[in-house]
């Protein structure tokens, strides 16, 4: 067990490096520069911001030196957004929404994804089976900004006589309402198929068989048998769905207004705010990777199948 | 154990069919079979894949998957009639009075609970007033029946800790937990190393004089046959062809198939210089099965009304019946020989 | 009669006599052996159906898919047919014709909505006494008594009417009060004006946008690059996950390995974040090699756009790990299995095995994930043109007309909802079709 989480925390601490560089490096092939949207800079002002914020280095040099900030925990300060304001005090003060509107919007797509799931496998070709499978379908086909503007439009006032939410996010309890909604449906959808497609192909078992010989009922066939071993590989999609959603949060928050952290992160892209962007990478990347790792290692958990000693495979 | 032993019939089954209907067109897995079955005794049911014999299995189970059903004949077990029970019948009949071990004991276990854990649900899904330390107690006393030894260890172990052939053990323990009077056995051995599968059909030989309860045993090994039944019948496409004695079967089959199956099984007293001979050629097409005999495309001694006619069944011994025209041509001929005989042959039969 | 003896006979061992009877009648040649060619005819094989001819089959069962299937191709005609039939270009800013509504009124209603705008807009500009003044002349001509109550009236409504702070008829209460109902299409008023003069003028089916550009022949021009992007990344996700996949599946040992350890760094890295920062950094750097000489490079890249071929490379570099996977799994299943074995005992070399043995045998689930893989395609596009980090203007995709269309949602909602639901419509019915295509070529699947 021990040597493996070992393993698997090399593994994402390995992949946190690259991703490092990988932004740093992209991030210095964007031409232009930060100060260019200044106004009517003079070469001389642009040198010496330059010089200031150490961007006249060559690249490898600036990416050993932020490499070195940042095992001191410094994040270095925002160039551009909020100048000289640390970029880390930013992240901290923003994530919290984000991850918050995050966590619930999971939250309750696990709750009501799986469930339907479950059903849609045991009515599998019924009436409720299609119909939970166009709707799903349509889920996970219908981007995330088209779900938050149909909210906002539709219950924010734009149909007559329906003014039920806020339409701007003031951070109280119901203004979180819509944009949980809007970023819970897709991840929904999506393990309510991942699940109906777990669950039949673990029906299709023969220990289901073996289970139905024994002469158990149905319920407890279908929830003690089938769906454990269905959750295996529901498991598995959870990892990159959390890391979805977090991204999807991107969307929601620029239609809703939210102060998150990806609709910041999106404007510091615009903004060329160099360690902005770093900050706000890394931060999320190591947030997405140690929650694949979680999920990972939660995996090997609930399977007994697998052996953790002898390296997982 | 059953030890109160009970005699006469435990399972008929009368003229059952089950078909399979596909998108392609009905698919006629078991075509009309019908044979008895006494309390403690064992049957071999003996069969090529697809011949529907474990199709026919899942008929008396209650367990056929759609789109399969049965569309005819009957199945009584201790003169109930199992095709009118409801579901919840069949529920409390599978497992308590009938029980199934199926082939593969990797598959048929399920991966993330432990070995005590499916036997004491198997127990206390028709007993509830067990308690679960009487059931665990009765799932250890049983696991070591079936000679696994270091039970409290073993309860507490995955189905993937276990090699096959105590796969199978635990399997076979799971089924008589709760001392059904049938158990059917779909191909238990196949899937195990030659040196396990003797081990496992001496365990079911043992138990079964144990515990005087009625086997079913499906399989496509005429060795394992002769090990452990007492009668019998060779399925084809569908169909009981041959059915008799373990004895009558082996020294004197009555049916090409037969004929064709002994040939093909290596023997241990057999001259070094005699070749196992393959039957020739591929079954029929169950989706489209012609009007003759199943096996007469791949029979040597075909002839022309076997084309055309499923043959009847004929009397060729005690017990022992055939379904071949070469069996009737036999007959046709001695009634030839001795006219005189047929009056009272039949004067017999309208007695009988 | 006869059948009920025959059922009893087969269950109870006891030869039924009147079949033993009926053997006497049977033909004289029933007996002889069959010859070899009679048995032959007698196995009625079922034709044997090719692979792909059984997909098919058991696709068009498929009413769901099906269905999805026409919608797409109708999309598809929508996107590459449509722009030749709509005589306005996705960029074309109409003179005249901005923020038209999917609907018009005709000439002859416009203008008696104006005058009734007129008359009760001026109206409500006349100062109360002036107002009552009006009333008592009207009052007096029509031969009525014009009471104190009327003058109260009167008086009141004008108050009002100018503590509305000029609360005037907007053009839609003007043609309820008249009863004049919208006609389907937008035209610009010069566009009525030409059509009351005979002309046949083509009309804006879905309206037109702020800057005067038609929304129809936008969202044609969307869909087009929606559809563009999907195919082209499912193909780039293709070649290079079958190609690494196979190899690495095909060589095993330490180069998978390796190779796999590449692709579970891969898999974690945040996709979304690297597409958004290598989308905005090649975008700048296509353009500069656009505009770098005349090659055919540089053609290509200006026929396609760089900014489409930014989003091609960036999926490309990130997407072709599931696809690798799978067909590094389907690889490693068949190299166990023995006509490969067979093969390989036969001398043929790794290259014809992967193409000749394996590559066919995973054929259906590679065609599905590809398949899979447009849907996921443009739901990314739309994603990042949304964030204004896809395509730029004045090319236009599905994500970028909702994003524009995302100021104005209260006043024009069909700006958005129009792009949205061909959106949605399009990436439903391909997920639909893709799945009826994994059911049809990997009957295991199909439960």
């Amino acid at each position: 067990m021990g040597k493996y989480v070992i393993k698997r925390v090399l593994m994402a601490v390995l992949t946190l490096f690259i991703v490092i560089c990988l932004t740093f490096f992209l991030m210095n092939a964007v031409p232009g520069s930060p100060w260019l949207s200044e106004r009517n800079p003079s070469q001389a002002t642009i040198d010496a911001l330059n010089a200031k914020y150490g961007l006249d280095k060559p690249v490898i040099v600036q990416l050993g030196l932020y490499l070195q900030d940042l095992l001191h925990g410094d994040f270095r300060e925002s160039l551009r957004m909020q100048r000289d304001r640390p970029v880390l005090d930013i992240i901290t003060t923003m994530f919290p929404i984000s991850a918050s509107i995050g966590a619930i919007a999971i939250g309750w797509a696990i709750l009501v994804g799986v469930p339907l799931g479950c059903l849609a496998a045991y009515k599998r070709g019924t009436w409720v089976d299609s119909l939970l499978r166009v709707i799903c379908t349509l889920g996970i086909s219908m981007p995330g900004f088209v779900v938050a503007t149909i909210l906002l439009h539709t219950l924010t006032g734009g149909i007559e006589g329906v003014n039920l939410l806020p339409a701007l996010f003031d951070g109280t309890p119901k203004s979180y309402i819509m944009p949980c909604l809007a970023l819970g449906f897709y991840p929904m959808c999506y393990l309510s198929r991942q699940t109906r497609t777990a669950m039949l192909d673990s029906i299709n078992q023969e220990y289901i068989k073996t289970a139905r010989a024994k002469g158990l009922k149905n319920g407890k066939i279908i929830f003690k048998h089938a769906l454990r071993n269905a959750m295996i590989p529901v498991l598995t999609y959870l990892g990159p769905q959390i890391a979805f959603t977090l991204c999807g949060g991107f969307v929601v928050e620029t239609v809703f207004s939210i102060p998150g952290l990806g609709r910041y992160f999106i404007q510091s892209i615009q903004n060329r705010d160099y360690p902005l962007i770093m900050g706000t990478t890394i931060f999320l990347a190591a947030f997405i990777i140690v929650m694949n790792l979680i999920v990972d290692l939660l995996y090997k958990l609930v399977d007994p199948r697998i052996n953790l000693s002898k390296g997982g495979n | 154990m059953a030890q109160t032993e009970k005699t006469g019939k435990l399972l008929e089954v009368k003229d059952l069919r089950v078909s399979f209907f596909t998108p392609a067109g009905e698919v006629k897995a078991v075509g009309g079979i019908s044979y008895e079955l006494d309390y403690g005794e064992v049957m071999g049911i003996v069969g090529e894949s697809g011949s529907g014999k474990s199709q026919e299995a899942y008929a008396i189970m209650g367990l056929l998957q759609s789109p399969g059903k049965v569309i005819g004949g009957s199945i009584t077990l201790e003169g109930e009639d199992v095709l009118a029970k409801s579901k919840a019948e069949m529920i409390a009949m599978r497992g308590s009075k009938v029980a199934m071990i199926f082939q593969n004991p990797m598959t048929c276990l399920n991966p993330v609970y432990t070995i005590g854990n499916q036997l004491i649900e198997a127990l206390r899904a028709h007993d509830k007033s067990v308690s679960k330390e009487e059931a665990a107690k009765r799932a250890m006393s049983m696991l070591e029946m079936v000679g696994i030894n270091n039970v409290q260890k073993r309860m507490k172990q995955y189905p993937h800790e276990l090699s096959g052939g105590m796969r199978q053990r635990v399997m076979i323990a799971m089924g008589l937990i709760c001392h059904p009077q049938l158990l059917i056995a779909d191909e238990p051995t196949t899937a195990l190393d030659v040196t396990i599968q003797a081990q496992i059909l001496e365990l079911m030989k043992d138990l079964q004089k144990k515990t005087h309860m009625g086997i079913i045993f499906i399989t496509h090994n005429l060795g394992v046959v002769a090990e452990i039944c007492d009668k019998v019948s060779v399925m084809y496409a569908g169909k009981i062809v041959e059915q008799g004695l373990v004895d009558d079967i082996f020294y004197h089959p009555a049916h090409p198939y037969t004929e064709g199956l002994l040939r093909s099984m290596p023997r241990v007293d057999a001259e070094s210089y005699e070749r196992l001979i393959p039957i020739e050629g591929t079954p029929v097409d169950m989706l489209n099965p012609p009007e003759g005999c199943p096996f007469a495309p791949r029979c040597e001694h075909a002839m022309k009304i076997c084309l055309h006619k499923m043959p009847p069944y004929v009397e060729v011994g005690d017990r022992h019946r055939s379904a071949c025209w070469l069996r009737v041509e036999e007959q046709v001929q001695q009634e030839k020989a001795a006219p005189e005989a047929q009056a009272g042959e039949k004067e017999a039969d309208e007695r009988g | 009669m006869a059948e009920k003896k025959m059922k009893r006979a087969i269950g109870s061992l006891q030869p039924d006599v009147e079949e033993i009877l009926h053997w006497n009648d049977l033909p004289a040649d029933a007996f002889e052996p069959a010859s070899e060619s009679e048995k032959e005819n007698f196995i009625q094989d079922r034709k044997s159906v090719s692979y792909w001819k059984d997909a098919w089959r058991r696709l068009r069962r498929n009413k769901v898919a099906m269905v999805a299937m026409v919608i797409v191709i109708l999309l598809a005609l929508f996107a590459f047919v449509g722009p030749m039939l709509v005589p306005y270009s996705y960029d074309q800013q109409i003179r005249g014709a901005n923020n038209l509504h999917p609907w018009h009124y005709t000439w002859e209603d416009k203008q008696r909505i104006s005058a009734y705008m007129e008359e009760q807009n001026g109206l409500a500009n006349l100062t109360p006494d002036e107002a009552v003044e009006q009333a008592r002349a009207e009052a007096e001509a029509e031969g009525r008594e014009f009471t104190r109550i009327d003058e109260a009236k009167v008086r009141a409504a004008a108050v009002a009417g100018a503590q509305g702070g000029g609360d005037t008829v907007t053009e839609e209460e003007a043609a309820e009060a008249l009863g004049i109902k919208t006609k389907p299409f937008g035209y610009s008023d010069d566009e009525l004006q030409r059509m009351a003069n005979g002309e046949s003028v083509f009309p804006h089916v879905f309206g037109t946008d702020t800057h005067g550009r038609d929304i129809l022949a936008r969202t044609m021009m969307g869909a087009r690059v929606s559809m563009i992007v999907g195919i082209c990344c499912a193909l780039i996700v293709l070649v290079i996950g079958a190609l690494y996949g196979s190899i690495s599946g095909y060589c095993g040992g330490k180069v998978d390995a390796v190779m796999q350890r590449i692709v579970e760094i891969i898999y974690t890295i945040p996709e979304v974040l690297i597409i958004l920062l290598l989308g905005t950094v090649l975008r700048p750097v296509l353009s500069n090699f656009q505009n770098s000489g005349d090659g055919p490079l540089q053609s290509l890249v200006t026929v396609l756009g760089p900014n489409l071929i930014s989003i091609f490379i960036a999926f490309g570099m990130l997407y072709w790990v599931t696809m690798s996977r799978i067909i590094r799994g389907q690889i490693l299943q068949l190299k166990q299995q023995e006509y490969v074995t067979a093969a390989r005992a036969l001398g043929a070399k790794g290259g014809r095995i992967i193409k000749r043995h394996l590559l066919p045998n995973c054929i259906g689930q590679i065609v599905t994930t590809t398949f899979l893989q447009i849907p996921s395609a443009i739901f990314t596009e739309s994603f990042l043109s949304f964030l204004g980090m896809g395509v730029t203007a004045p090319m236009t995709s599905l994500g970028s007309m909702c994003s524009d269309a995302l100021g104005g949602l209260s006043t024009y909602p069909y700006r958005l909802f129009i792009p949205a639901i061909i959106l949605s419509v399009m990436i439903l019915c391909l997920n639909l079709f893709g799945d009826g295509l994994r059911d049809a070529l990997d009957p295991r699947l199909k439960k």
